[in-house]
């Protein structure tokens, strides 16, 4: 396993039970700065569940996890401090597949509302801040509109600008464009290119292939709640060393054609 | 009576103003409609009201009360509206704590709700109007003068304490199924960019919340408005109570209650016309 000191998030020995379902069987792993990841692998192998354990979404069975100098440990029976759990939040941002913007906020109320209700900046701070994220995804025009009025590409942009306005150090993508119509995929997926360019670190759960190979730094394939194999883009699609792998992709890309 | 059902063009080719006509069209029969109803309403209004004055009633006793029991709408009205008010907030109390992950809230709040539900509006107002000054007297007796007294309520603040409490435990159940309605997403994505629980249910879970509950809460007013009879008992001067006063001192109690019936009547007629209203108003909030 690679690790690394410099790293921004360490997880290690990371387990999850779901009752009696063990969906993570002892994960570990780093991320560098700068580094894009994207975890691929079936549905159901535990990649979403991965992603939420790391800002206690969900909350993990046993391991650690530290983001950028906060840390936390768990165990059974440990019960976990909701301020640490808070640190650690507000250095990841979250995208989700289905956007969950605040249908009563117009786009702009959307994108201001960690900053004053969580960061406590004044209105037009806030309001200052908003407008340069929503102007970074296109939608500055949008800033006065309801989520009701907005397609699906824009309201996971606005919901990447929410995201973003928290300036937080490490980006979390959880199949961010799967409730888009193909249409629509390309605008996001345009914005994260954009975000990878610039040098924020993500970790992305996706589908698209295409998309992982243009921009990870690396790609972790899981299954059954474990890393199974991980590496460059070029390695794990075209030389894959693991028969899990290979056969995944393959029936993967086939199924992604024919669709 | 027929309805013209013509179209103003026979011809198969698209005429640009068909989208129109078919809207007159459709607007025509809808009114037709409505008028068949109200006619139907009418008619039985006519029917019962030659009935009545066939077997001797009296309108022209309700002409001479009407004043008397009238000024007693404006008590119900201020009855209903403090009590609807007082039991919004212990419905969203009650939620919350039913909704909470600390036993005793839940506790607390389950046994308000079953205790509540489980008895009779009118025994909950007999306990706090009669039943507590006797506590109050024992209390004072043992030296806790102020307590005491401070529960020895008037008739209008016990019916008032009595309808918040029985409606607030009933609207509990909307509320919780209110906050219960919103998608687990919204507080995913709230509490991901650092909201607290409780600024995760103030910002974004109440606010959608209330919004679905509000033409529940109108129909619990219009619901309260008619149980709010129940204080007359106390002898409060609301409508039922005026009523009650004349008609049995005459013995013209059809004339009177009937009289008490109709305002009641007027009264959930307007109501709901408001609230439909709000209703319409609301369901295009959101969108800009």
């Amino acid at each position: 396993m690679l690790m690394n000191d410099n790293a921004i998030i360490h997880v290690e020995n990371l387990h999850k039970w779901f009752g009696k379902l063990h969906v993570l069987k002892g994960v570990s792993f780093s991320v560098s700065p700068k580094e894009v990841m994207v975890l691929i692998g079936r549905s159901g192998s535990g990649k979403s569940t991965l992603l939420r354990c790391l800002n206690f979404l969900e909350e993990p069975t046993a391991g650690t996890i530290s983001v950028a100098g906060d840390s936390i440990t768990t165990a059974p029976g440990v019960k976990l401090d909701p301020k640490k759990i808070l640190a650690i939040r507000l250095k990841m941002g979250m995208v989700f597949q289905e956007f969950n913007l605040f249908p009563h906020m117009t786009a702009l109320g959307n994108v201001i509302e960690g900053l004053v209700t969580v960061k406590k900046m004044s209105q037009d701070e806030a309001i200052a801040m908003g407008e340069k994220y929503l102007s970074k995804v296109g939608l500055f025009e949008k800033r006065d509109v309801f989520p009701i009025r907005l397609s699906g590409g824009q309201k996971q942009r606005i919901a990447i600008a929410r995201s973003l306005a928290m300036e937080p150090q490490v980006m979390l993508f959880d199949e961010p464009t799967s409730a888009l119509d193909p249409e629509l995929i390309g605008e996001v997926l345009d914005v994260m290119k954009q975000l990878a360019y610039e040098g924020t670190t993500m970790m992305i759960v996706t589908h698209e292939m295409s998309f992982a190979n243009d921009v990870a730094d690396r790609i972790i394939y899981v299954d059954h709640g474990e890393i199974v194999e991980q590496g460059e883009p070029e390695k794990i699609f075209n030389h894959p060393s693991d028969d899990r792998t290979r056969v995944f992709l393959r029936t993967f890309l086939h199924t992604d054609q024919s669709d | 009576m027929s309805v013209e059902t013509q179209f103003p063009s026979d011809e198969p080719d698209i005429d640009p103003s068909m989208g129109e006509a078919l809207q007159a069209h459709k607007n025509k029969v809808r009114l037709i409609h409505t008028a068949k109803i109200a006619s139907v309403w009418i008619a039985l209004v006519l029917i019962l009201s030659i009935g009545l004055l066939q077997l001797r009633f009296d309108p022209g006793y309700v002409g001479e009360h009407y004043g008397f029991v009238m000024q007693g709408v404006l008590t119900t009205l201020g009855l209903s509206v403090a009590s609807i008010a007082i039991a919004t907030i212990l419905a969203l109390l009650g939620a919350l704590g039913r909704l909470s992950h600390n036993s005793i809230a839940q506790g607390l709040a389950g046994f308000y709700v079953s205790l509540v539900r489980g008895t009779p509006l009118l025994i909950q107002i007999y306990i706090i109007y009669l039943g507590l000054p006797q506590i109050g007297t024992q209390l004072q007796s043992l030296g806790f003068a102020h307590l005491g007294k401070t529960l020895t309520l008037t008739a209008i603040q016990s019916g008032i304490l009595a309808l918040s409490l029985n409606y607030g435990a009933y609207m509990t159940e909307i509320f919780r199924a209110g906050i219960q309605s919103i998608s687990h997403g919204q507080r995913e994505a709230a509490i991901s960019l650092g909201l607290t629980e409780w600024q995760t249910m103030r910002r974004v879970i109440l606010p959608q919340a209330i919004r679905i509950i509000i033409p529940d809460i109108g129909n619990q007013f219009i619901a309260m408005q008619k149980d709010s009879a129940l204080v007359s008992v106390m002898g409060v001067w609301e409508i039922t109570y005026r009523a009650n006063r004349f008609g049995r001192k005459d013995s013209k109690f059809m004339e009177m209650f009937i009289l008490a019936a109709a305002l009641y009547w007027i009264l959930t007629i307007v109501s709901s016309w408001i609230e439909e209203r709000l209703e319409k108003r609301l369901a295009h909030a959101y969108e800009r």
